[in-house]
């Protein structure tokens, strides 16, 4: 527990960011039902369990032009 | 020049609707605050690994281990991630054919060459100096030195690097239609500086050099001056990219 709280000041920022990430592709996801590429269940799971990864590549590839 | 600043906030406007700005910016930050906490977890990893009854001596982290990282994560992944995101600076113009108009009302297309590089660029230098501040902020708090040997210019060869990267993004972006071919083009173009770097004597001068070996500098291996040919032959072929996107723009039919 004492280590936990060592690398506290690294994780929340860390987790914080990676939520913000989240949330926004979550938005979008949901609001933009034009995708380039696969539906919507398929990149909700993609932005909610890829960390990082995930939002990035849904804004990246998956977004459809509006 | 007039056209040059409308342009240029045209496009850092596009760069934060189409979320281009959030995403470098929380990449960037992510390795910001990931570079330390690596260097500072990882003995505790090797130590839990371990099977029982086997212990070694591990020395502790150091501040310069935490850089380590960071010339480990912002070359490898980073670098990717931005090759990646400005890979369709103009193919996505050219494609919906967004330009046509504006060119013909009279914009020139060193205008709109020229903004789209310097956003890239400035977008790049804001995500990396972020980076480069937090992992400059948490080495300090945590190991409390402040002096880390040829710092500086480990850093401004990354950072070149990456401009490097864009100026092939740009050129592969005009000479094509698809984002991804542009992307392929960066890729081949970093994949025959790879190759080169086998061949000891072109080693010197590879632009390969500044983001493979920067930790070097911070060990005290290597000195700036073996640095000196990287850098003026990366400066040479950012300015050969830049003029040929140059004139392969002005052929261009939009």
């Amino acid at each position: 527990m004492n280590e936990l709280m060592e690398y506290m000041p690294f994780l929340i920022p860390v987790i914080i960011l990676e939520l913000v990430l989240m949330v926004t592709a979550l938005v979008h996801v949901v609001r933009h039902p034009d995708y380039r590429f696969g539906n919507r269940i398929f990149w909700i799971l993609i932005v909610m369990f890829i960390q990082f990864l995930g939002p990035v590549v849904y804004f990246v590839f998956g977004r459809g032009d509006e | 020049m007039r056209a040059y600043w409308a342009f240029t906030k045209k496009e850092l406007l596009e760069s934060i609707c189409t979320y281009k700005l959030l995403i470098l910016g929380c990449i960037f930050l992510m390795f910001g605050f990931m570079n330390p906490f690596i260097a500072k977890i990882t003995p505790e990893l090797v130590k839990s690994f371990m099977p029982g009854g086997i212990s070694i001596d591990l020395p502790a982290p150091s501040a310069a281990d935490s850089w380590m990282q960071f010339f480990k994560n912002v070359p490898q992944m980073g670098l990717v991630v931005l090759a990646i995101l400005f890979s369709g600076m103009m193919a996505g113009e050219i494609q919906k054919g967004t330009l046509i108009l504006m060119v013909t009302k009279g914009l020139s297309r060193t205008a709109v060459l020229c903004s789209k590089f310097t956003v890239a660029v400035l977008l790049w230098t804001v995500s990396y100096a972020v980076c480069t501040g937090v992992t400059y902020g948490y080495t300090v708090y945590f190991w409390k030195t402040k002096d880390i040997d040829h710092l500086m210019p480990a850093l401004l060869g990354v950072w070149l690097f990456g401009v490097l990267l864009l100026a092939s993004d740009l050129l592969g972006s005009v000479i094509s239609k698809s984002s991804y071919s542009s992307l392929l083009f960066t890729g081949i173009m970093v994949a025959v500086m790879f190759l080169l770097n086998i061949v000891p004597r072109i080693r010197k001068f590879n632009p390969m050099r500044l983001v493979s070996e920067p930790y070097g500098l911070i060990t005290g291996a290597l000195k700036t001056s073996d640095f000196s040919r990287s850098f003026l032959m990366t400066g040479v072929l950012l300015l050969i990219l830049l003029v040929l996107s140059g004139i392969a723009f002005q052929k261009k039919q939009l």
